[in-house]
């Protein structure tokens, strides 16, 4: 169990000249569910290999506990780590290979294989522990993989997307599993992955990385309410954010060709105080209602009824693509020229138009 | 219609993986390759036949097939010397070998797990070795070899099998180490294992059959060596191949004989190819190839 | 406006290679000289073995070939510069030698790819007993190759009793002293005959590594079985083939225990190649001088041929198999 701390963390790619992980800085309490996010190339592989030691830190420090780690081995880190493809020991029997770093740390072996059994049951993989994991399935390789972490009880787990190479089903099943099991062990964990859906679901809080810059590190909720820039508000939420660049007018900004998105005096006079000609407009999906008096003249492109909500994708003018959640079975049909309006409730998210900053 | 298909789909879905059938069909491209097997096959199987043959029944026109077999020539064969000579390609084949790996074996892995700044260098350095004509050294070699008195003497065999075949194994080995996932030695290094251990525990296990494949094909060019044996040695230190020479002129038409000392001077290696057929490529591409 | 972002911009690229810059030089340094020896102490045994066995003596080599030096006449060594290499040179014999090396290895090179190439293309498809036939058809290559000669000389090539000659008097055509008139000939297809397994061992793998969805993708576009070899196969088996090439021509400069076994070398030096005739001239004629200079033109013959072998292993096979 312990804390962790990102101070300025860097690192080079190998041969290259760019930054892999550009000053990342991140204060992770003990017992935390961490995730980091982002899209391939944002460095949060890379970040957390960092933290495991398989990477060097070129610039700045990490610390674990309070304790830095420059310069100390993986090995002395005392950090487990679920790796993509799960690196299991093909010579190796399941219990050989939960019980492996037991053994080098010379605990007897009545001890080793009670500590074993304990996590196969945990896991459910009492009745794999004799077979080699060539004689796995995807989905039981990585309960080993996980096994193999937990026998260890180390102040740090680390994972590395390690649900990317199972079938969508045991995706969602073993994503509970994995937050269940980490809820109960209370153990600090830092996991890497490229969906947002996990990150949401899975983390106490989620750092969002872009080409190695930290974009924010909030909670689920605050990253999904309230956005720190305009990557962050497209990439988290599905279907994604609508983000629409356009000039002010008088009562708000115009959409399209001929529409009006209407803004509050709030906002507008933000805007003017800041200077702005032009503002970045973002609207969630299920902010947007279909109007019968006015509002943003759209044409419906396609129609995705999902049984339990249907989805909208429209166009306001070529390049402005505007998605709306409803309700009904048959809110409009192709090619129908209709109208959308924010509703009520609705929040929107202002952005600057060229650094992407959040405004309100 | 719709109960039908979820019928089958059931049953299918309840029958376990698929495999696929090896189909054992005849196939006319199946004939001629195996004509050719035979053919190329063939003198092989004509050496081995000879050796137990008679005198009389070995060098006929046309050809002997039936005969009587029989082990004499065998006797004659063990009775001339093959003893030694057999002792001494055993002897210089072995422990080449085993020094090729002890010396091949680390190389190998500096070169692929940890590479170093001048791993390419001292690659193409170990493939010019192996490319040099060895022609071209066989002079000072003598020399050399004379001069510190091993002429005739086995070891100096053994030293040169061993820079003979240090190219090759460490090129095999190294591309059996390069197929070793990265991520293998990673988990070992974060559960605690110093690199030794790694090594040890789970690296080696892992490239065994490489090395052993590694080691078959060693024997196999060190057995088969011919140019340095006949040239560093005479009567004491004579290989199989060197033994060999004995039967060109001087025993005339003594075919049977002849054929009994060839197939025992040539049965070890073919079983040794044999069993390490699937590794030969890579051996002989400079582990280019798998 | 555009100004200032421009300038803020490469202000903010200048200050990033700065950083890059300052941590490349602190992991230079970082790197250290232990480290260093730890990661290339296992490579040292090998390398300095190889060195002092390889290097050396072809220094010596070297320093022989400018010497008049003959075993026979002690005392006579004494330093000539090129004289030697001048006599070789002028010398009809080794370039007589020289070309029938040349003869050879092109020759068994090239009709070893052919064969080989047949045979890798009968061998890529399953048919009843594969396993066996790939046995089989290794075994040339794997025996021991003066046991091989002596053999073909003997029962295969024999003008009297060797079957050869009684295959083709059923035929009517009458018993031939092989190797007595095409000695060169002879060697070369015994060479040829424990070369094509090689060859057909690496197009194999070649072809074994060809993708198969590529070939489907063909044959759904329209294909024939020939245009799919020639179009697709053919190109991709190009740099194994290449490969055999090279890699057999650098074994062959060295082929000599077949000449020894069948013919000697004779009658004269008609199938003497450059190794057989080195042996003779330092061993039987004890011309270490001379001998030592013709095997350095044979080195630099080599080295030709190996820089287009270095390229090839390392330029097409370092690394991964491309992508399809």
């Amino acid at each position: 169990m312990a804390s962790i701390t990102y101070k300025n963390a860097s690192c080079i790619y190998e041969g290259s000249d760019k930054l892999a992980v550009n000053s990342l800085n991140l204060d992770i309490q003990d017992g935390e569910f961490v995730v980091l996010v982002g899209p391939s190339g944002s460095g949060k592989s890379t970040a957390l290999r960092m933290l495991a030691g398989l990477e060097e830190i070129d610039e700045g420090d990490i610390e674990i506990g309070g304790k830095n780690m420059k310069g100390v081995a993986s090995k002395d880190r005392d950090i487990a780590m679920v790796f993509q493809n799960y690196a299991l020991y093909p010579n190796k029997t399941v219990a050989e290979n939960m019980g492996f770093a037991l053994k080098l740390r010379g605990v007897s072996e009545a001890e080793r294989r009670k500590k074993v059994e304990e996590a196969a049951k945990l896991l459910d993989l009492t009745e794999f522990l004799d077979r080699k994991p060539a004689k796995l399935s995807g989905g039981q390789r990585q309960r080993v993989a996980m096994g193999r972490a937990i026998v260890r009880e180390p102040q740090v787990f680390c994972m590395d997307e390690p649900l990317s190479n199972l079938d969508a089903k045991l995706r969602v099943q073993t994503r509970t599993e994995i937050a269940a099991l980490q809820r109960r062990l209370g153990t600090t964990t830092v996991y890497v992955t490229h969906d947002q859906v996990e990150a949401m679901t899975m983390g106490d809080r989620v750092a969002v990385l872009r080409f190695g810059e930290l974009q924010q590190f909030a909670s689920p909720a605050d990253l999904y309410d309230k956005p720190a820039n305009a990557f962050v508000a497209g990439f988290i939420g599905s279907p994604a954010m609508n983000l629409m660049t356009g000039p002010l007018a008088s009562n708000g900004v115009k959409v399209g060709e001929d529409s009006t998105l209407e803004l509050t005096r709030e906002h507008l006079s933000l805007l003017h105080e800041a200077g702005l000609k032009e503002v970045t407009i973002g609207i969630r999906p299920e902010h947007l209602e279909l109007s019968d008096n006015g509002g943003i003249n759209v044409v419906i492109d396609l129609v995705e009824d999902l049984g339990s909500e249907t989805y909208l994708y429209t166009h306001a003018s070529p390049g402005v693509q505007l998605v709306a959640r409803s309700f009904s079975r048959q809110p409009a049909r192709l090619a129908d020229a209709v109208a959308l309006r924010q509703k009520a409730e609705g929040v929107v998210h202002l952005f600057h138009p060229e650094t992407g900053a959040r405004l309100n | 219609m719709t109960t039908a298909t979820t019928e089958k789909t059931a049953a299918k879905i309840d029958s376990g993986p698929v495999r696929k059938k090896k189909t054992k069909k005849f196939s006319p491209w199946g004939v001629v390759a195996w004509i050719a097997a035979l053919g190329f096959f063939f003198p092989v199987f004509w050496m081995v036949l000879t050796s137990f043959k008679q005198e009389g029944d070995a060098a006929t026109s046309p050809p002997t097939l039936f005969f009587t077999p029989t082990l004499d020539q065998y006797d004659a064969v063990f009775n001339q010397g093959i003893g030694p000579a057999m002792l001494n390609s055993v002897f210089a084949t072995g422990l080449s070998t085993i020094i090729v790996l002890l010396l091949g074996v680390p190389a190998a892995f500096a070169l692929s797990l940890r590479p170093v700044r001048r791993t390419q260098d001292a690659l193409f350095f170990f493939m010019s070795t192996k490319m040099l004509p060895i022609v071209a050294v066989i002079l000072p070699l003598y020399v050399i070899v004379s001069n510190v008195g091993l002429l005739d003497n086995i070891w100096a065999l053994v030293i040169l099998y061993t820079a003979m075949n240090l190219p090759i194994a460490v090129w095999m080995m190294r591309s059996f180490f390069l197929e070793v996932p990265g991520e293998l030695l990673e988990a070992a290094s974060l559960d605690g294992a110093s690199l030794w251990r790694s090594v040890r525990e789970v690296i080696l296990p892992l490239v065994s059959p490489g090395i052993a494949a590694t080691a078959l094909i060693c024997v196999i060019f060190a057995w088969n060596e011919f140019f340095f044996a006949v040239n560093l040695t005479a009567v004491n230190a004579q290989t199989m191949p060197v033994y060999l020479v004995g039967f060109i002129a001087g025993e005339g038409q003594y075919w049977a004989v002849l054929s009994a000392a060839a197939t025992m001077a040539a049965l070890p290696v073919m079983l040794c190819g044999w069993f390490a057929q699937n590794k030969l490529v890579r051996g002989l591409s400079f582990g280019a190839i798998k | 406006m555009t100004l200032t972002a421009d300038t803020e911009a490469d202000a903010g690229q200048n200050a990033m290679a700065e950083r890059v810059r300052k941590i490349r030089e602190a992991q230079d340094l970082g790197v250290s000289r232990a480290e260093g020896w730890r990661r290339r102490g296992p490579l040292l045994p090998a390398l300095i073995f190889m060195i002092v066995v390889t290097q050396v003596p072809f220094l010596f080599t070297l320093y022989y070939s400018t010497l008049s030096w003959n075993l026979v006449r002690p005392g006579s060594r004494q330093f000539v510069g090129l004289d030697n290499y001048i006599a070789v040179v002028n010398d009809s014999q080794f370039w007589s030698v020289a070309l029938n090396t040349v003869i050879l290895i092109i020759g068994v090179v090239l009709v070893s790819a052919f064969f080989g190439l047949l045979l890798a293309l009968l061998l890529d498809r399953a048919f009843f007993g594969r396993g066996v036939v790939r046995t089989l058809l290794i075994t040339p290559f794997l025996v021991t190759p003066v046991a091989a000669a002596l053999i073909w000389k003997t029962t295969i090539l024999d003008p009297t009793n060797g079957i050869l000659n009684w295959l083709l008097s059923l035929v009517g055509v009458g018993p031939v002293d092989w190797i007595g008139q095409f000695p060169l000939t002879m060697v070369m297809v015994e060479l040829i005959w424990q070369w094509t397994p090689f060859m057909m061992l690496l197009i194999l793998a070649g072809l074994q590594s060809m993708p198969r969805d590529q070939l489907e993708a063909g044959q759904v576009d329209g294909a024939g079985a020939f245009q799919l070899f020639r179009e697709l196969t053919l190109p991709h088996l190009r740099r194994f083939i290449e490969l055999g090439v090279v890699l057999g021509a650098i074994y062959l400069v060295n082929t000599f225990d077949a000449i020894y076994m069948m013919t000697q070398g004779g009658p004269g030096i008609a199938s003497a190649n450059l190794p057989f005739y080195i042996y003779q001239r330092a061993f039987l004629g004890f011309d270490m001088g001379q001998a030592a200079a013709m095997g350095v033109v044979v080195v630099i013959f080599t080295i030709v041929i190996a820089n287009f072998a270095l390229r090839l292993i390392f330029k097409s096979f370092s690394g991964k198999e491309e992508a399809a």
